[in-house]
């Protein structure tokens, strides 16, 4: 049906770089060739789906269905349904308030990470299933989000219970580094794990483990490029311009993509232990012969073989085992049989999981697709857009799996989260609390903290640590202390009520260590420490009264950047990065006073280059909402930022205008000329409101006529190359197979992705009438439209 | 260093604009504004109206007496914004846009070590600083000229000055201009 099906095969190729990535647009092939593949490229579903669902996460997300908790676990208020831009658009109608999404996102990113390791059988049975990532495939996507409410007890013991937990499922070897890096990926300079040599290279080609800023901009790219070129109605919300657009919305839904995969798979390093398992999931098929060896032998793998992680993470976390039972050709009896005995041999943390071992496919009764990670990691998110889009075939490469798995396997997680991780957790917190935490408060930890800084003898708390350079736990060689040392395990209790979300004992824990790690010199550590407390003081929701606490907010924000950055020539600028973004976030909610100190961050992140293009344009914008929050008081509106917010949405608008991004530059304008007052009024003379300042009238007026300049370059609507474009078009008619080979641009391909001519108003669907109508009718419109 | 002022009427409207550069150093007093510099430093000014407003409202940091002279009020990129209030509520602005290697970015290398991701931020002497006293009193001197020579034009009964008009007399730029030479 499609007639471009056997259109050449060669794959676009992706540019390395951002800087060339932005040029693209630029140099585009004659409409006609650009054309010619278009109807094949926009009919690729699976493609469109990927973009859709992270870009409106709480939007329909395809086909799965009630299968999909999520959906309810986002603050839907944020966007509206029927977004405009496929769902990539902009967030719809939003009371100009503040929405709490980033602190929800920020909350729901720090997630305990649970190791998955399977045996071989069990793998082959995912195999079977059509699930090439094994069994860690499998579960992720229903670790995100724990079905019902998690109740959590606090360290006083209050209990509190929310319902957006969730845990992140990580292979066995993603932190280790064990295959090369990915030579097409850029190297991540921005990773900076000089010292732990064995993380800083991390994973599997389609690479689970974040934190490169590089990725996270090229991925932010493809989303805008495919909104950009894949929008509906563009001419009509052209022709409506005039029209009030809904109020100012707090962010853009790439902004928030930005975020997501800024906070998307936190590499596993010596000074933060977000990324350290919390636990480790170990499954055996029940067709393997003898499973408690099996069992054995892969923790004998795990904790002390092949499969061991770096030596500064500890080893002893919980382990849950876990049977997989196969519905179709197991023995159920046998299964029971054998789940009795790793019961008697683990203790109570075991689960018996039964899954259909046939291959599903979307027509069955009850299958269900899988649903899509939220939170994979940008070069994760990358591969798998360059994977569809190369993809020839058209039908859905997700798996799809039976309804009754789907349910197995959300008892299963609710269990191991419920009843094993979080009490485990707590149990944790409370024995480090009153054993290291404690200990380290009370008087006696003080003294000892200051003999051990002043007298030459007073180590007697390093016994734990044997290659100790000073008296301190801090082994400055390799940067990173032991894991059983007094601080390690005071940062893993205060991450661990990170996680659990009590920051009030994370807060007093960090400010702890903050002293400590910088007695000892450990700037990595010292940041990390800083970064947290200014994080956990910032995500309590209690009100942040005095301006000397605003203060010391700032002033840890201040240290934890700079140590990040600057110190010792180990900078992590990804980490930096971090800390300004999600510090500007938490700022920003804290309304009008702290606004101020949101839009300074922001602009530190700016000034300091810690992002490209896309994350400049970006944030540029977020300065102006961070201004914008600020709406002064009394019927003058003093102390307002209208004026500050209107100069940073122009500054946006260049911004996304030289990255040849119409649909975002004029959004920013737009919202520039309200906050300016000159929107869509009118004077009593009929003209419309202009700046008092002709030379900023002018400055706007130019820009807009740009970026209608560039909206029109991006549909293919410039005369000159319509004259060409038509001839080639008519010989495409006559021989429409033959399109590709007047293709004669190397580049031909490539371009089709960026070039395209407008898409039709609807969203087709991969058979479109249009392609039986042949590109006469789209060149017809094309000049209807230009003229 | 490259100045751009602004007065602006109490409802923000410009009132009268000026563009020069330094007259001290052997500068020629031209301005050298790249041409995006220029086009963003209205957009700045008027910007940073919403600090004065802030300042000028806000709670009082100088004890009870209300100076006409605010100093260094905001900064945007490289640019500083000084800022003059007149009893009647206009505003003096003043852009400063000190030369690059007053900021310490050395004429070209500046992007380089500015790009580096690991970031850097130069500190050292004979860096401009808006805070200085030699720079604080540079820049009243030239308000109190100009705030002179705005009275005299605004009591012009034949003027609307004091109206929202915008100023066009050349005897005034005059002025302004001979200050910005002898203090600027």
């Amino acid at each position: 049906m499609t007639p471009l099906q056997d259109a050449t095969p060669k794959p676009p190729r992706y540019p390395a770089d951002l800087e060339a990535s932005m040029i693209l647009p630029k140099q585009r092939a004659s409409p006609a060739s650009s054309l010619a593949s278009l109807p094949y490229r926009r009919s690729n579903p699976s493609l469109h789906k990927l973009f859709e669902s992270t870009t409106s996460l709480s939007g329909s997300r395809p086909s799965s269905g009630s299968a999909t908790p999520t959906a309810s676990v986002v603050p839907s208020s944020t966007f509206s349904p029927g977004s405009r831009l496929n769902g990539a658009g902009t967030p719809g109608s939003l009371p100009p308030g503040v929405s709490d999404e980033h602190r929800l996102l920020i909350q729901r990113a720090f997630a305990p990470h649970v190791v998955v390791l399977a045996d071989t059988e069990t793998e082959e049975l995912m195999r079977r299933k059509g699930l090439e990532g094994g069994l860690l495939q499998l579960l992720r996507p229903f670790g995100e989000s724990v079905p019902g409410k998690v109740t959590i007890r606090d360290s006083v013991g209050a209990g509190k219970s929310c319902d957006d937990f969730g845990v992140r499922f990580v292979g066995i070897n993603e932190g280790l580094g064990l295959p090369p890096r990915n030579p097409n990926l850029r190297v991540n300079t921005t990773n900076g794990q000089s010292e732990g040599a064995r993380t800083s290279s991390s994973a599997v080609p389609p690479r689970r483990i974040g934190g490169d800023v590089a990725q996270i901009e090229e991925l932010v790219d493809r989303h805008l490029q495919y909104s950009e070129f894949n929008t509906e109605g563009m001419v009509s919300d052209y022709l409506s311009q005039s029209e009030p657009v809904p109020a100012e919305a707090t962010s853009s839904p790439f902004y928030t993509l930005y975020l997501r995969r800024l906070l998307s798979g936190l590499p596993l390093v010596p000074h933060e232990t977000f990324a350290h398992p919390v636990a480790g999931v170990i499954a055996i098929s029940s067709r393997n012969p003898n499973p408690i060896e099996e069992l054995r032998r892969l923790y004998k793998r795990q904790h002390d073989g092949d499969l061991r992680l770096p030596q500064w993470v500890e080893n002893d976390f919980l382990r849950y085992y876990l049977l997989i039972h196969d519905e179709d050709t197991g023995d159920i009896a046998k299964s029971n049989q054998t789940f009795d005995a790793m019961k008697r041999h683990f203790g109570l943390h075991c689960h018996l999981l039964r899954l259909k071992s046939q291959q599903c496919i979307p027509s069955d009764d009850d299958s269900v697709r899988l649903p899509t990670c939220e939170w994979m990691s940008a070069g994760e998110e990358l591969a798998e857009i360059q994977k569809r889009e190369t993809a020839d075939d058209i039908t859905d490469p997700t798996p799809y799996i039976p309804d009754s798995d789907i349910t197995a396997i959300k008892t299963f997680v609710r269990e191991l989260v419920a009843q094993s991780i979080v009490p485990n957790m707590e149990r944790a917190i409370a024995t480090w609390n009153e054993q290291v935490l404690a200990r380290r408060r009370g008087i006696s930890g003080r003294f000892m903290s200051l003999s051990k800084r002043w007298t030459p003898f007073g180590s007697s708390r390093n016994s734990s640590s044997p290659t100790l350079s000073s008296n301190s736990n801090y082994d400055s060689l390799q940067g990173f202390y032991r894991p059983d040392a007094p601080e390690a395990l005071m940062r893993k209790l205060a991450d661990y009520c990170f996680m659990l979300r009590d920051w009030k004992l994370a807060l007093s824990t960090y400010d702890i260590l903050r002293t400590d790690f910088q007695n000892d010199k450990a700037w990595r550590h010292y940041a990390g420490a800083a970064e947290m407390a200014a994080l956990s003081a910032l995500m309590s929701t209690t009100p942040l009264s005095s301006k000397t606490r605003t203060e010391n907010i700032d002033a840890w924000i201040e240290a934890a950047s700079y140590s990040y950055t600057d110190r010792q020539r180990s900078a992590a600028p990804y980490y930096a990065l971090r800390t300004l973004a999600l510090g500007l976030e938490l700022l920003r909610l804290r309304g009008s006073g702290a606004a101020d100190d949101a839009a300074r961050w922001a602009s530190r992140i700016l000034e300091t280059g810690l992002v490209g293009a896309v994350g400049t344009a970006l944030f540029t914008e977020r300065i102006s909402a961070c201004y914008a929050v600020r709406t002064g008081v009394g019927a003058f509106k003093l102390g307002s930022r209208r004026r500050k917010a209107a100069l940073w949405a122009v500054l946006a608008a260049e911004n996304w205008w030289r990255l040849d991004k119409a649909l975002q530059a004029e959004k920013c304008l737009d919202a520039a000329t309200r906050l300016y007052g000159i929107h869509g009024q009118e004077t009593q003379t009929g003209g419309p409101v202009k700046l008092p300042f002709p030379q900023m009238q002018a400055y706007i007026d130019e820009l807009r006529q740009q970026i209608l300049g560039l909206r029109l370059t991006n549909r293919g609507l410039l005369l000159d190359e319509d004259g060409e474009g038509g001839a080639e078009v008519a010989q495409s008619l006559m021989v429409e197979e033959a399109t590709e080979t007047l293709d004669k641009s190397p580049r031909g391909h490539r371009k089709s992705l960026i070039g395209m001519v407008a898409p039709p108003p609807i969203d087709v669907g991969p058979l479109s009438p249009r392609l039986e109508r042949g590109p006469e009718a789209d060149r017809r419109d094309d000049q209807f439209e230009g003229a | 260093m490259s100045y751009f002022f602004t007065i602006f009427s109490p409802t923000d409207t410009p009132l009268f604009t000026h563009e020069f550069g330094t007259s001290r150093s052997g500068g020629d007093g031209i301005a050298r504004f790249t041409a995006s510099e220029r086009s963003l430093a209205p957009f700045i000014l008027h910007s940073s109206l919403d600090i004065v407003e802030e300042l000028q409202f806000g709670p009082s940091s100088t004890s009870g007496s209300a100076p006409m002279y605010l100093k260094h009020i905001d900064k945007y990129a490289n640019n500083f914004v000084s800022c003059w209030i007149t009893g009647a509520n206009v505003r003096f602005l003043l852009l400063t846009r000190p030369r690059d290697e007053a900021l310490g970015l050395a004429g070209g290398g500046g992007a380089g070590a500015r790009g580096s991701l690991a970031g850097g931020r130069v500190t050292g002497s004979g860096l401009y600083d808006p805070r200085s006293p030699a720079t604080e009193e540079a820049v009243k001197n030239f308000f109190v000229d100009v705030y002179e020579a705005w009275l005299k034009t605004v009591m012009n009964p034949f003027f609307h000055a004091g109206n929202g008009d915008v100023v066009k007399s050349p005897v005034f730029r005059q002025r302004v201009a001979a200050a910005a030479k002898k203090y600027l």
